[in-house]
């Protein structure tokens, strides 16, 4: 008796997971937050469309990346990964700017040894 | 007063504009590519699910960020905005190596400067330059970015800095 698993998206969508199901591949039954996350993002059909067009060894990565944009997105309704965007961004004025001042230090220091 | 044209959402989807149209305020008629790549990325009724469970002071913003993600996602179809995250990443790394160095720098300078130092507080002083080289939080960064941005597959982030500039 033969009782195939659905994957996460087919199930949720309550419809018969076939063979070549495009979803099926990133959206495991063991997973189902990660498609209902995906889901309430981007809609399982867009997910579908954006997979599709791209070629089949690069369609893990994307689905990766889809999925941590929308989980992103369900943390941070507001600003979603481009949160993440603007942290890493003032994170790296802050660590330019104490390089800079670490170095102004290093020369000042050199600079008296000389004289 | 005549009736007003209807916003850029309303236009592509092709109903009538209500007064209280959730799209009008952030997606006006003169800019109809703001709301067709949103819709093409995340469809219009997810959008307007997302606005709606928003209040009304914040959605603004949310839409700028959408869009953003949209524009993103476009641009680049494998890694969207993961790729600018991913790059940024790498850059806050190598700002913290060259701050560790210059910081070890300083240390040995200030360390040649005061040589009669007992053993016990250089020892002090080490540990506290260990700690204070974690001065930048990553922590709500999932574990997914670092391993990427480590494998092959992920050099082309590298290459998408124009993306976000």
């Amino acid at each position: 008796m033969s009782h195939s698993t659905r994957c996460a998206a087919c199930k949720s969508l309550r419809r018969r997971c076939t063979k070549d199901c495009v979803l099926a591949p990133y959206f495991p039954p063991t997973n189902p937050q990660r498609f209902a996350c995906v889901h309430k993002i981007f809609g399982a059909s867009n997910i579908t469309k954006m997979l599709e067009q791209l070629p089949l060894h690069l369609r893990a990565v994307a689905a990766d990346c889809m999925s941590f944009e929308a989980s992103s997105r369900v943390e941070d309704p507001v600003y979603g990964s481009v949160g993440i965007i603007s942290q890493l961004q003032e994170q790296i004025i802050e660590a330019q700017s104490e390089l800079v001042k670490t170095k102004s230090e290093i020369a000042f220091h050199n600079a008296q040894q000389q004289l | 007063m005549g009736g007003s044209s209807p916003c850029a959402s309303c236009k592509l989807l092709r109903r009538r504009c209500a007064k209280d149209c959730i799209f009008a305020p952030y997606f006006p008629s003169d800019d109809p590519h703001k709301f067709a790549i949103v819709h093409k990325v995340f469809g219009a009724s997810n959008v307007s699910k997302m606005l709606q469970e928003l209040p009304v002071h914040q959605r603004a913003d949310a839409v700028s960020s959408l869009v953003y993600e949209a524009n993103a996602r476009v641009r680049d179809p494998v890694y969207g905005c993961v790729g600018a995250i991913s790059f940024l990443q790498n850059q806050v790394s190598q700002l913290e190596m060259q701050l560790a160095v210059a910081q070890a720098e300083i240390l040995c300078i200030q360390m040649q400067q005061e040589p009669n130092l007992p053993t016990h507080q250089i020892d002090q002083v080490d540990k506290s330059f260990l700690l204070s080289t974690n001065n930048f939080d990553n922590n709500n960064i999932p574990q997914y970015l670092s391993f990427a941005s480590s494998s092959n597959v992920i050099q082309d982030p590298l290459k998408r800095e124009s993306l976000w500039t």
